[in-house]
């Protein structure tokens, strides 16, 4: 009975996956199958899932391992689907950690969409951060390991300011259960869970640790990681927050600002990276609204997002794999040799600027419609300005810098098969979902009858794309990219963190040294002290005292004066956590 | 592929004038269509989103290009740097 349960949830195929891939990890042949059949399978079993399934009663808390709607149905498509092409596109990988790493990942993410309540998202939300961090570490190098703590910190935070917010729920209304939240009667607790929750989804000011962390993944582990953090959070606040005004001001400035980011960064993948930030800002922004519509279009456009962004991932990785580079101004003229990968990812390209016949033209435009259909036309039109921007820096510049612009004479070669496949399939996904928009209409949560294919909106997309075009135009050598990063948000624990670590070494281990030398002359003759005075005692005062005593006291000195100066350390190493937490608590709060 | 996308190259002047004649012919687009239900002003009036798009987009660069060119945009060692000095 139970294991009938367990099996019913997909996030367990790949925790078995994920416990299976050691044991093949010298039957290359044996794995590359668990790897293609485990998402295979989960891709098959979510049509079979009943409403609800997986309850079981855990301290006194009722823990909902299943819950399955037509909203949680649509985020377990294309997330499967995702892991899917994700496990194609890292079939070559060869260190087992990584495909591990991966699948814990993914199930971390299936577990969350699934759940009924707080405390079961909170289990699988942690285990995402834990396990994409992997992602990151597997690229072996300096920035990569620092990056990823990084990321780790920040994930943590965000963990314990969404604990802080389900404890506090629980203490105001003994319900864990995970359900609408009414914008009229949110209380602390519920913004604690929501800034928690957006901390995943990258608003700003929360949002630095994505384009820090991402473009120092993996290859594959940053075409994974695109996929699942933030639209996990973005489903979770589609379940959760709907009808917010702050998202709704929040997405549409995150629309904007991940894509003047993406306007002037050099790295490939930061440009990615940054985008996100302004993709899913249209998704935190239709949920924002909260209008049929606009939920609609939310999920609409995470499904279509998923696949392009993860397609560009792809196409730029291949350059990254092949060539060792992913910065703009050491790339140029690749498409002599990489045109395979110059055409799929200029299929994800034009997707996320929403040409006709794409996904994109067919999820972005639900969610400016939605706004226009509200009335609010500042949104509207700073959403329509995110989407000149997002052409500007994804669909033109990228493409244009890496395989065309000046030859920079790096030479590459065509990628492996498998993720040339990886990238067919996400590459035919969107093209098909820009054809055929009913297969994705009919998933969403809402009945729907928007027609995107009006004469007036692809003359509105026509005019956005080729003035857009007009104006890379005029301003290509203006745009010409420099090797130089910009700065973020994460300055401001990256230096503070600095900052911290100088009065670490200087004040504190000065006051260290001092209490050690204090207690080297003070102290440790004190305990000598009381420990000749004892022994004096026991060997000379008393002689019913058990044998060896005195020795035993000489002993106990030493091994208190051992302890505390190893103790005093520990304290300072203790301090320096906890005002580390400090810190980090006032600069997110 | 890669010799298509080479051809292409070679004759760069004829590509840019028929994209000149489709940023034309989008705008006879726009005046031919039929205009049901707009949103707001924007919607009514004809090449807006021209007009929109193309100020927007210069300025969005201009804006962007030159708050990095100013401020933001720093080495790519920046912060390992700043941690070397501190290590002495």
């Amino acid at each position: 009975m139970l294991s009938n349960t367990i099996l019913l949830h997909p996030a367990s195929y790949f925790i078995i996956g994920a416990f299976l891939l050691p044991l093949f990890s010298r039957v290359r042949i044996a794995q590359k199958v668990i790897l293609l059949a485990v998402p295979l399978l989960a891709f098959w079993q979510i049509h079979y899932l009943p409403e609800s399934f997986g309850i079981c009663h855990f301290m006194g808390f009722e823990l909902t391992f299943g819950r399955v709607d037509k909203l949680t149905y649509v985020f377990l498509h294309v997330f499967t689907l995702m892991a899917l092409i994700g496990a194609i596109y890292c079939l070559h990988v060869k260190e087992t950690g990584h495909h591990i790493a991966a699948f814990l990942y993914v199930a971390g993410s299936l577990g969350t969409t699934l759940a009924g309540d707080y405390l079961t998202i909170f289990i699988f939300w942690e285990l995402m951060a834990f396990a994409s961090v992997f992602l990151i570490w597997y690229r072996k190098k300096k920035r990569s390991i620092e990056a990823g703590y990084r990321y780790l910190l920040v994930h943590t935070v965000g963990g314990l300011i969404l604990l802080a917010g389900i404890f506090l729920r629980y203490k105001n209304c003994h319900d864990l259960t995970f359900t609408r939240i009414l914008a009229e009667g949110a209380t602390t607790a519920d913004y604690l869970i929501m800034i928690g929750f957006m901390l995943n989804a990258a608003v700003p000011p929360i949002h630095a640790w994505l384009p820090d962390a991402y473009p120092e993944a993996t290859v594959a582990g940053a075409v994974f990681m695109c996929a699942f953090t933030t639209k996990t959070a973005v489903y979770v606040l589609a379940r959760g927050f709907p009808g917010f005004e702050m998202l709704a001001i929040l997405g549409a400035i995150m629309t904007l600002y991940g894509v003047g980011y993406a306007v002037i960064e050099n790295d490939a993948r930061r440009i990615l990276a940054y985008h996100i930030v302004s993709q899913v800002g249209y998704m935190v922004c239709g949920i924002g609204i909260g209008t049929a519509m606009a939920v609609n279009g939310a999920c609409a456009h995470a499904y279509a997002h998923i696949l392009y962004k993860a397609l560009l991932f792809m196409g730029v990785g291949a350059v990254l794999e092949m060539t060792g580079k992913s910065k703009l101004n050491e790339l140029g003229g690749l498409y002599k040799t990489m045109p395979v990968a110059l055409f799929f990812t200029v299929i994800g390209g034009i997707a996320i600027s929403g040409f006709p016949l794409t996904s994109g033209f067919i999820s972005k435009s639900m969610i400016i419609a939605a706004a226009g259909v509200d009335h609010r036309v500042i949104i509207m039109l700073m959403l329509s300005l995110a989407a000149v921007g997002t052409f500007l820096s994804v669909g033109i510049k990228l493409p244009y810098f890496i395989w065309f612009g000046k030859d920079s004479g790096v030479k590459g070669k065509e990628a492996p098969w498998n993720m040339n496949l990886a990238m067919a399939i996400a590459a035919f996904m969107c093209i098909f979902l820009g054809v055929y928009p009913e297969y994705l209409y009919k998933m969403l949560p809402f009945a729907c009858d928007y027609h995107p294919y009006s004469a007036y909106h692809i003359s509105e997309t026509l005019q956005i794309l080729g003035f857009t075009g007009l104006g890379f135009y005029l301003m290509v050598n203006y745009l010409h990219p420099d090797p130089k990063s910009n700065l973020d948000v994460d300055w401001f624990y990256r230096k503070g963190a600095l900052v911290f670590m100088w009065c670490a070494r200087k004040p504190i281990s000065i006051a260290n040294d001092w209490v050690g030398e204090v207690y080297r002359t003070v102290g440790m003759r004190f305990t000598m002290l009381v420990a000749k005075a004892l022994s004096w005692f026991d060997w000379e005062g008393i002689d019913w005292a058990v044998d060896g005593s005195a020795k035993g006291v000489v002993k106990g000195g030493d091994q208190i004066r051992a302890l505390q100066t190893g103790k005093i350390q520990q304290y300072v190493g203790g301090a320096v956590a906890a005002l580390m937490i400090v810190l980090l608590v006032i600069v997110f709060l | 592929m890669a010799k298509v996308l080479g051809y292409l190259q070679a004759h760069a002047n004829v590509l840019k004038w028929i994209f000149f004649a489709f940023l034309l012919g989008t705008l006879v687009f726009d005046f031919m269509i039929e205009r049901h239900h707009a949103h707001f002003w924007g919607d009514s009036i004809i090449g807006f989103w021209s007009l929109f798009t193309l100020f927007g987009c210069l300025g969005m660069i201009v804006f962007c290009k030159g708050l990095s060119h100013v401020w933001l945009a720093q080495p790519e060692d920046f912060y390992d740097r700043e941690d070397s000095d501190n290590v002495e």
